[in-house]
């Protein structure tokens, strides 16, 4: 318990040296960053959730956060402005105006509600067939969000959104996102699914119901991606339905393996090394594009690099940088060894 | 009768790229029991080829048979650089390292080539259309039933035929007893990601050929159509690939003449759920493959 | 004068899975055309030295020499082309693939020998009139006891100089037992080495020159076959294996 602890309260401390240190600088680009940083860390977290504690790998995560987001921008579009930005929006919810705290919640317990309605018999599948399910899910919720205009204004880029996601409340709920995470892993349904992941027989010789456990771990990591997108679509404010498909798929599922899928700590830090090196990147390609080396525009660099680092950690790390431990206990030991 | 005879071609021509896509995909699932997500990246690599072959003045059939080796040699590397470092220690990470994989070639096409469509040379005989019995259908149909006729047939006697294609079949139900009469496992899977890359380049041709042009992110739609029909038609069997890939040009075609307009757009979400529902209830697809394990 | 090096020595071999050790030493050897048996109770780790000296498992300590030449840890298709063919308990049949494609896929290693290999293929099925008949017909709807000759007669297919037999009688009727051990005997004649694990322990005594017991992991006692049959603890070391 008291390493659980301690686990939580060096990852939340990390979080909080962030909010500080970029609040000291004042540095308007470092706080967009910090914010994304935190965004990502409740996305990350999510998906942490699930395919930390069930071993399996989820393409569908990035289509729950582009519900979370939708959702809260439905809620909360001011109501002269969804003429235009949502034109084929159904009556009823024209009027609708809410605050965007609330929205945000409700964006986050709306993508937990489609993930409860539509896993549970996915949850029987293991292996490719899972992984291909939810492959064939992204595809789904990605065609849907492109089509259906009414509520989600189609391909088009949806506009109006209220900007009401600061650095404290990014920062708040990415805490918020690790106590959540720390907390599901220890408990009894975490440690229970845990041993599916290692023996599916034996721990379902044992009793172990393993859909529902998968269930419920995948209902709690879609309800982190909702609350993420909304978070999200209150920073950035205007967004299309691209936005939610397979590369930032890529992006998130490259911060969690590259951290180490099976621990919350690897989960973090592979969020902040993959952020940290993600930005320095894009400000080298846009230096790049802004001194004109080459005719046409640099892009593609920043996930050249990230799929390389990718395979590497596999191959050479298959559980990522922190495979098995979580800080806390590695934490302490390291103090222990001092006082020798 | 002149309907019916335009919707079989029509079937016929799109289930023949398709099943070509299923069945490159399918050969290497089959036998390693991994899904290769960089496959769609191989027509990618073929397109892109033909695209930097098109100065050279070479004749087209040149050019193609170039591009078919370059998606056969990204073929093989994807086994070298996603797959083998990877394999024996989980499904997980090949699944992920193989993604990466294709962000790396989608990535790479968009930095050293462009992000904008490029054009592909293509033979005139593409572009025209032949009429007969009532009839009037783009030549581009009849050539891709007819590749994939000569394909599949080549395709046939390769695994029934010769020994590497009986061994590739072993492998596929039991691999180490294949390695402990002598069959190199690298041989083996070398070969399946050669073929898978022949396929695929082959698709690269018919389905470029609808287009005219290649884009980085031209791969993901005939991955998506081999998931599809492969799950349709059942994960580990040849023959099911090649099924499923004619049942979901069935349905596909279908639903474009039937569907209303503003639902046809949802056709994505209505065959994927139809993928989410086949796996449900008869996770085997269509055609049970070969046996795994061993019979007593 | 210059001692030949046996066809087969295992020095003390280790095989583990995972942290589990079913094979902790393991020291034996075959000389040319002597036929060994290996013997034990179900789980003294008999069948995990045999794969492991076909290569399909690695070893975790110890040597496998054939003919003095250390092969150790080799891949399964190397030791099938250095002359070891391998017939498992599991019985691995391809049951997808014809009778007449299984036997094709024995001659792996010799392919190019097309002339041989016709004649092995003529050899195989005049000694089993059965498998021939059924040339064409998938092998998986053969019968136990069909399937476990086609896979000794697929192993022959590749003329092997040591022939690994795991369990030959295993699951199948007594009268077609006895055929099998026929079999085996008339392969030792035609100066074949082999090693064969049994659990049947009075029959593969009866083929045998040589025998091992094997208990808990190791090697509990060794004799000619005769002395191992003789000796009046080898109920006692089953049961307790």
């Amino acid at each position: 318990m008291a390493k659980n602890l301690a686990t939580i309260a060096i990852l939340s401390g990390l979080i909080l040296v962030l909010v500080v240190a970029t609040n000291l600088l004042g540095v308007r680009l470092y706080d967009r960053i910090a914010i994304n940083l935190c965004i990502a860390l409740v996305l990350v977290l999510g998906l942490q959730v699930f395919m930390g504690n069930s071993g399996i790998l989820s393409f569908a995560h990035i289509g729950f956060m582009g519900i979370g987001a939708y959702t809260t921008a439905v809620l909360t579009i001011p109501m002269r402005m969804k003429g235009m930005s949502l034109p084929d929006l159904y009556p009823i919810l024209a009027g609708v105006e809410l605050s965007p705290y609330i929205a945000i919640l409700i964006g986050g317990l709306v993508a937990a509600a489609v993930a409860a309605a539509v896993s549970y018999p996915l949850m029987r599948l293991s292996d490719a067939a899972a992984v291909i399910t939810s492959f064939a899910l992204l595809v789904v919720l990605h065609t849907i969000l492109t089509n259906w205009s009414e509520m989600t204004n189609g391909p088009r880029t949806l506009f109006g959104l209220p900007r009401a996601t600061d650095l404290n409340l990014a920062a708040g709920a990415a805490i918020l996102a690790v106590v959540a995470a720390v907390a599901f892993k220890e408990s009894r349904t975490g440690l229970l699914l845990r041993s599916t992941r290692d023996d599916e027989v034996a721990a379902g010789a044992m009793g172990a119901h393993i859909p529902r456990l998968r269930w419920q771990a995948f209902i709690l990591s879609a309800l982190f991606a909702g609350i993420g997108g909304a978070l999200w679509g209150h920073f950035i404010t205007s967004f299309s339905p691209k936005a939610f498909f397979l590369k930032e798929t890529f992006v998130i599922l490259g911060m969690l393996v590259i951290g180490g899928a099976n621990t919350v700590t690897g989960a973090v830090f592979g969020t902040i090394i993959v952020t940290v090196a993600f930005e320095s990147l894009r400000a080298l390609e846009s230096g790049i594009n802004q001194a004109q080396i080459f005719t046409e525009q640099v892009v593609g660099l920043t996930e050249i690099v990230l799929a390389l680092a990718m395979i590497a950690v596999l191959s050479l790390r298959p559980g990522g940088l922190f495979a098995t431990q979580e800080i806390g206990p590695l934490f302490s030991r390291l103090v222990r060894k001092k006082e020798d | 009768m002149s309907f019916f005879l335009q919707f079989t071609i029509d079937v016929l021509a799109l289930g023949g790229a398709y099943a070509l896509m299923a069945l490159g995909l399918v050969i290497v699932y089959g036998i390693l029991r991994l899904v290769n997500f960089a496959y769609g990246e191989l027509i990618m690599v073929a397109g892109y080829s033909m695209y930097l072959t098109s100065g050279s003045g070479w004749p087209w059939l040149v050019m193609a048979a170039v591009a078919v080796l370059m998606a056969m040699l990204a073929g093989i590397a994807t086994d070298y650089v996603a797959f083998r470092p990877v394999r024996a220690k989980s499904v997980t990470a090949v699944l992920i390292t193989s993604f990466a994989f294709s962000t790396l070639l989608q990535n790479a096409a968009l930095l050293f080539i462009s992000p904008r469509p490029r054009n592909v040379p293509l033979p005139e005989i593409f572009s025209e259309t032949v009429s007969f019995a009532g009839v009037i259908t783009p030549a581009r149909n009849l050539i891709t039933i007819a590749a994939t006729g000569v394909l599949l047939a080549l395709f046939s006697w390769l695994m029934r035929r010769t020994v590497l294609g009986i061994a590739m079949r072993a492998a596929a139900t039991n691999f180490t007893m294949a390695r402990m009469l002598g069959v190199p496992a690298n041989l083996i899977i070398s070969s399946a990601f050669a073929i898978s890359g022949l396929l695929a380049g082959v698709v690269a041709m018919l389905w470029i050929g609808r287009i005219g042009a290649v884009v980085p992110g031209i791969g993901l739609g005939p991955l998506l159509i081999a998931f599809i029909a492969t799950v349709i038609g059942g994960m580990r069997s040849l023959q099911g690939a090649v099924l499923g890939g004619f049942v979901l040009a069935f349905i596909d075609t279908t639903l474009n003449f039937t569907l209303p307009q503003d639902l046809l757009k949802f056709r994505d979400a209505f065959t994927f759920s139809l993928v989410i529902a086949i796996l449900l209830w008869r996770p085997e697809g269509l055609i049970k493959g070969p046996a795994s394990g061993q019979r007593t | 004068m210059l001692e030949v090096a046996p066809m087969l020595e295992v020095a003390g071999l280790q095989v583990a899975y995972g942290a589990i050790q079913a094979v902790r030493d393991v020291s034996l050897t075959l000389a040319q055309g002597e036929l060994v048996t290996l013997l034990g109770a179900n789980g003294a780790g008999k069948s995990s030295t045999l794969m492991c000296i076909a290569g399909a498992l690695p070893a975790a300590g110890g040597s496998v020499r054939l003919e003095g030449a250390d092969v150790t840890s080799a891949r399964p298709e190397v030791m099938a082309r250095k002359g070891v063919a391998t017939v498992p308990e599991t019985r691995d049949v391809f049951p997808d693939l014809t009778v007449d494609e299984n036997l094709q896929l024995g001659a792996y290693t010799r392919r190019r020998d097309t002339q041989g290999v016709a004649e092995d293929r003529a050899r195989m099925f005049e000694m089993f009139p059965l498998l021939a008949e059924r040339s064409g017909q998938p092998a998986g709807t053969l019968s136990g006891g069909e399937q476990q000759m086609l896979v000794i007669a697929r192993a022959m297919m590749s003329r092997p100089r040591v022939l690994l037999l795991d369990e030959p009688s295993l699951g199948l009727a007594p009268t077609i037992v006895d055929q099998i051990f026929e079999m085996i005997a008339a392969l030792k004649r035609s100066g074949l080495t082999i090693l064969l694990v049994e659990q049947n322990a009075s029959k593969a005594l009866a083929v045998a020159d040589r025998a091992y017991v094997m208990r808990l992991g190791r090697i509990a006692a060794e004799g000619t076959a005769a002395e191992i049959a003789a000796a009046t603890d080898l109920k006692a070391l089953y049961l307790a294996g």
